[in-house]
């Protein structure tokens, strides 16, 4: 039996609960027993039951009070440490400033030999290679597929279906809401007009610097580089621009030569960078709308197109749960 | 070595395939042929042939039974392959501002052709979009010139979206 401690318990954290309930019986017949939740926090309160919690009375619980218990906690780490659990589900909100409780979090369940499964991108755009030495030398498990892309699977594709290959490069939109706004600018509406839209459908935050400044596409970037290039990189290596420059006037002259304009996040041994481009109309990363898309070059492949949804509840719980099973096979 | 040469042919049977055979004579390669038979100076018809030689000795070599066989060169030259991309900036400047940094640009890489778009006065903003669009020789003068109009924009205040 594995037993799951998850760290964030908002919209990702209730997902991963709703998916491992429809995948009961894929995990009674490939392990022949269901993974327990035996630990929850959220920013204030923390729920513990060595045997086991009542996940659809913690999900009740937090829908009508906004919070797992009414044991509060005033150290997350000291939160973990209430019970005994076999893997760390970090899905508490990114701080790319200091990396914030996820950090903190992720690094002591390392040192405690624990496995970790996070979509947390701030303590991996900021503190990849410390995490992931910690992690191997404590002989730990450590997967972070839902922190790029939400549902699209691109770091396990380059480490395991990918692994004999030179990837030379990837380039790609790694945010849905940029996205949004420019396909919308594609249709003449202004910035200003596409960001509003963005933020009425939930697709942007009251305060959207992170998505429009481009520093949210700049963390996967930086994940992207740490984990496929094997690069050394943070957050402040990457070369950023973001699309609040974008004018109505470049939108159509973009159009008057068959191209859109498109922020791409871009990866190869030279290049580090999220940028608006210049996209051909038709070319893979011409891509409307709020999908992901990425495209990896590979010398013996050759160009791979993926995409997928980059965020969603249950959409980015699916990576965790490919993540889950991963490390529930290894521990078999 | 890949040219292009204008020949002029009699205009008899089997001149156009007696103008072809001397460049499989010299291990040449063909990639096109246009034989216009209404083309007509002198009793000759123009044969445009582009063609890939392994070097300056074998064209040469090649010249001289053109020649032999009473074939007229009239125009050879090399083709080269080229590279182009787009470049935009958005910002406060003017059409002189982008021609000057097309001529330093030139001086940095040959540029085989450049066309410069500009977007029309707009009375809600004051900032102007230029799309650029550079044709050169290879890949490494496309970076070079990526590094000079990336550096010119972040001097300048302006954004700089490239294309792929």
């Amino acid at each position: 039996m594995v037993r799951l401690f998850i760290s964030g318990f908002g919209t990702v954290g209730q997902g991963l609960v709703e998916v491992l309930k429809r995948r009961h019986d894929f995990f009674e017949n490939r392990f022949g027993a269901q993974p327990v939740v035996v630990g929850v926090i959220d920013s204030k309160t923390v729920a513990i039951d060595q045997n086991g919690l009542d996940m659809d009375a913690v999900v009740a619980r937090k829908t009508e009070k906004r919070t797992v218990s009414d044991q509060t906690y005033s150290d997350s780490v000291k939160a973990l440490d209430m019970v005994d659990y076999d893997i760390l589900v970090e899905v508490s909100p990114t701080n790319i400033k200091d990396g914030g409780t996820g950090l903190r979090n992720i690094t002591h369940a390392l040192e405690c030999g624990k496995d970790v499964i996070t979509v947390n991108k701030g303590p991996l755009a900021l503190k990849f290679q410390e995490l992931t030495d910690l992690a191997k030398r404590n002989g730990c498990k450590f997967r972070y597929e839902g922190s790029v892309g939400g549902a699209m699977p691109i770091i396990n594709l380059c480490h395991e279906n990918l692994v004999g290959e030179n990837i030379r490069s990837i380039r790609g939109i790694f945010n849905g809401t940029c996205n949004f706004i420019l396909s919308k600018m594609d249709n003449g509406q202004p910035f200003e007009q596409a960001l509003k839209e963005a933020q009425q459908l939930g697709y942007a935050e009251t305060d959207p610097t992170n998505d429009v400044e481009g520093y949210d596409a700049a963390t996967k970037v930086v994940i992207l580089a740490n984990a496929v290039f094997h690069r050394n990189v943070t957050f402040s290596d990457v070369k950023i621009t973001g699309i609040t420059g974008i004018t109505p006037d470049a939108i159509a002259q973009a159009a008057a030569h068959n191209m859109v304009i498109r922020l791409i996040g871009e990866i190869s041994e030279t290049r580090l960078e999220v940028a608006p481009r210049l996209i051909p109309i038709g070319h893979p990363l011409s891509i409307a709308g709020t999908l992901n898309i990425a495209q990896i070059d590979a010398d013996l492949a050759g160009p791979i197109t993926i995409n997928g949804r980059g965020a969603g509840k249950i959409e980015t719980a699916s990576a965790i749960l490919s993540d889950l099973i991963a490390i529930m096979d290894v521990r078999e | 070595m890949l040219l292009n040469a204008e020949l002029y042919v009699r205009d008899l049977p089997g001149q156009l395939v007696g103008s072809l055979e001397p460049i499989s004579m010299v291990d040449g390669n063909i990639i096109g042929v246009v034989h216009d038979r209404e083309k007509i100076v002198n009793q000759r018809i123009m044969v445009s042939v582009t063609f890939e030689v392994k070097n300056s000795r074998k064209l040469e070599e090649l010249k001289a039974i053109w020649k032999s066989k009473d074939i007229i060169i009239s125009k050879m030259g090399s083709v080269y392959e080229t590279v182009t991309r787009e470049f935009m900036m958005v910002g406060r400047f003017n059409a002189t501002y982008i021609e000057n940094l097309i001529d330093e640009a030139s001086r940095i890489v040959k540029l085989e052709s450049t066309d410069i778009g500009y977007s029309s006065k707009n009375l809600n903003s004051d900032k102007r979009t230029a799309m650029i669009t550079a044709e050169v020789r290879c890949r490494e003068d496309l970076d070079k010139l990526d590094r000079f109009f990336s550096d010119a924009c972040e001097k300048d205040d302006m954004l700089y979206i490239r294309g792929l």
